[in-house]
């Protein structure tokens, strides 16, 4: 795997919590909204995420129908799933600001 | 919606893929969907939303290689990977379930072959002695040579899911593969000593625990949901 991917997954996991906290969406929706934040991930690289978060019962899916019709699953953040975000922004925050620093003032 | 919906809505949905889609989903659904220990619900659920991404992908004007990536079967082992395992419950019923549909197969084919040769044929009496130390045998015995055939399928089908296998040599293959299966149990048939204490029983009521057995098979599955 390289470094990207890896670094990738980690924060991904954590994005995705975060776009699921602020409005319960299906995976289509979800990879849209993700690249309008400007993550340019590939599309399919969601579901195994989606799936290994609802294993870990930090979201759970259900089948709802949508307002264009078709049956779809829509994920919504359990109590657990807006702990682990919680987590993820304190973790975030204690990383970003000596990353940056690191990487720009340095050298 | 339960598994045998959900696989409706798909079989649908799937005709809305182009060629080269189409291919590349259902390389990776038959792979996943024999990834035979993993929660079916759940197997579903997940190929449904695969398809559902990928048809409004398809929309947009992107293939499934932008979508899922230049190697469907890693990306399918990736999800293959994070799905939850069938709980035991779900594996004893299908254990049953195959094991029933295969019993209600043996009986209801004899019985009609019997009847067959006894009313058209004129070549076998309408009752038949069985044995039933031998039957109990054999009936295991055929079992087991049909679930070991059963995982060898398997196998051999998720090994050539991705790949384009020449139609004809996989046909010789799984023909001569079909005759040796055949020939073994047929063998075990006939060198297994009669022994146990014996029966009597008509063709109409072997015909009828055919029928019985098959109901019994539907009804198991059913509980499942």
């Amino acid at each position: 795997m390289s470094i990207r991917s890896q670094l990738l997954k980690g924060i991904l996991e954590g994005c995705i919590l975060a776009v699921v906290e602020r409005q319960t969406v299906y995976g289509y929706e979800l990879s849209l909204k993700l690249q309008d934040y400007g993550l340019s991930v590939s599309e399919g690289s969601i579901y195994p995420i989606l799936l290994r978060l609802q294993k870990e019962k930090l979201i759970r899916g259900e089948m709802k129908k949508s307002s264009t019709g078709p049956n779809r699953k829509y994920y919504y953040l359990t109590d657990e799933g807006a702990e682990a975000l919680d987590d993820f922004k304190v973790n975030w925050e204690g990383l970003k600001a000596p990353v940056d620093r690191l990487l720009h003032k340095e050298g | 919606m339960n598994a045998e919906e959900l696989i409706q809505i798909n079989n649908e949905k799937r005709k809305e893929l182009t060629k080269e889609n189409k291919e590349y989903y259902e390389d990776m659904l038959v792979y996943v969907r024999l990834s035979y220990d993993k929660s079916e619900q759940e197997t579903e659920e997940i190929l449904t939303e695969l398809l559902d991404h990928l048809v409004e992908a398809q929309e947009e004007g992107t293939t499934a290689k932008d979508v899922f990536g230049q190697e469907p079967k890693k990306y399918a082992d990736e999800i293959i990977g994070e799905l939850p395992k069938m709980v035991t419950k779900e594996r004893m019923q299908y254990f049953a379930m195959g094991v029933l549909y295969f019993l209600a197969s043996i009986a209801f084919l004899n019985g009609i072959i019997k009847l067959f040769s006894y009313y058209v044929l004129d070549i076998e009496p309408l009752t038949e002695t069985y044995y039933l130390g031998s039957l109990a045998f054999k009936t295991l015995l055929k079992i087991v040579v049909a679930f070991v055939l059963l995982y060898f399928v398997v196998k051999y089908i998720r090994w050539s899911s991705f790949k384009r296998i020449n139609k004809v040599a996989e046909f010789l293959l799984s023909g001569l593969i079909g005759i040796i299966a055949m020939g073994v149990f047929m063998l075990v048939i006939f060198v297994t000593p009669d022994f146990g204490p014996t029966v009597q029983i008509s063709f109409y009521v072997t015909l009828l625990l055919g029928i019985v057995l098959f109901f019994v098979a539907r009804r198991v599955r059913k509980i499942n949901s």
